[in-house]
């Protein structure tokens, strides 16, 4: 099963080639020398939005089964749910990077 | 958890176990009832187990059916019996203690043997259940 | 060594390894079940087989035979003793997994966290 939380070093990648405009996208702001760098941003956030409402879906699914009895293995329910929430924080993390490294471009004298 | 899962195996062994030890001790209780020699003898009960889904290897045990052992019994002459028959005869089980006795290890063993695996899945359950925890 | 392992390896061992955990608890459940011969399971097979070729390892609890070994008179051939290991080494085994997947966990979460 594909494990999200290996795209880390990807994450560290991105914030670091300032792609900031991804977030707002009527933003005129673009960090100098990354006029691709807003849509690798924004697609990999989307991705990691994607990939996290994937595996939270099935940490839902599988305890929902635990609930009912269906579970066969509680491992599975316990790996899932913790790949939800590791990749919940990940998402978190890239927001609140995005959110201050956008604050910090705001508050630059013009 | 769900119906193929440690805990239903190891305790359909429990139950088999029990079941053979309930019938073991019954016989053994009636090792000296006596009849009349126009009645059946006690026939000690013998549990017969069977696999529960044999094929996927985690279904379990259950008891098949109870049989029962030879209702001739054995005459004993004893004439001073109330039941005595007119040659003096009554009716015994035909029950060896010794073979009911070496069963009744044969099941406890195997009791224990469940419990043992039931007191195992517990703690791999239980470990399970701290992942993520630190 | 264990380093190298990834998730999807641990959680493949921790299937199999259920399995196991089952199969034998079956075993000793019909220890007195004539004609029951005894159930060994086998994921270390498609396991090792997968890491060598670098594939992502499936994730099935693997497969389960029959134990060919000599039956007693009553057609069953559980052996106590080898069940009895058989059991507490899976569950060692078992709760190592569980272990160095919680390591991988907390890595991860420690990097998250840290700026």
């Amino acid at each position: 099963m594909t494990f999200p939380i290996g795209a880390i070093p990807g994450v560290g990648a991105a914030i670091g080639t300032g792609g900031v405009a991804g977030i707002d996208s009527t933003a005129a702001v673009t960090a100098p020398g990354a006029a691709g760098g807003g849509d690798a941003f924004s697609s990999i956030l989307a991705t990691s939005f994607d990939q996290l409402a994937a595996t939270q879906a099935k940490s839902d699914g599988l305890a929902a089964q635990a609930a009912t009895g269906d579970l066969k293995d509680v491992h599975d329910y316990m790996i899932a749910r913790n790949e939800a929430s590791l990749a919940t924080e990940m998402v978190v993390g890239i927001k609140n990077a995005a959110v201050s490294a956008f604050t910090e471009i705001m508050r630059m004298p013009i | 958890m769900a119906i193929f899962d440690t805990f239903g195996i190891s305790g359909s062994g429990l139950m088999t176990h029990r079941k053979w030890l309930d019938a073991v001790s019954d016989n053994i209780a009636n090792v000296n009832t006596v009849r009349r020699t126009d009645e059946d003898a006690f026939q000690q009960r013998m549990v017969v187990a069977e696999a529960v889904e044999y094929g996927t290897g985690e279904g379990g045990v259950r008891v098949a059916r109870a049989e029962f052992g030879n209702a001739e019994g054995r005459l004993v002459y004893q004439p001073d019996h109330p039941l005595a028959d007119d040659a003096g005869y009554v009716k015994y089980p035909d029950i060896d203690l010794g073979d009911q006795m070496s069963q009744m290890i044969m099941a406890q063993r195997g009791y224990q043997a469940n419990l043992a695996v039931v007191e195992r899945a517990t703690e791999a359950y239980k470990a399970a259940l701290m992942l993520g925890k630190g | 060594m264990i380093g190298e392992i990834t998730p999807a390896a641990l959680h493949a061992s921790l299937s199999g390894l259920a399995q196991r955990q089952r199969v034998t608890a079956d075993n000793i459940a019909n220890i007195n079940t004539p004609g029951f011969l005894a159930g060994r399971t086998d994921f270390e097979s498609s396991l090792a087989g997968a890491l060598r070729n670098g594939e992502t390892p499936q994730i099935n609890g693997g497969t389960v035979a029959r134990s060919l070994e000599p039956t007693n008179t009553n057609g069953n051939n559980v052996n106590l003793d080898a069940e009895t290991l058989i059991a507490t080494e899976t569950g060692l085994r078992y709760q190592l997994a569980l272990n160095a997947l919680d390591g991988k966990y907390n890595s991860i979460r420690t990097a998250l966290r840290t700026n």
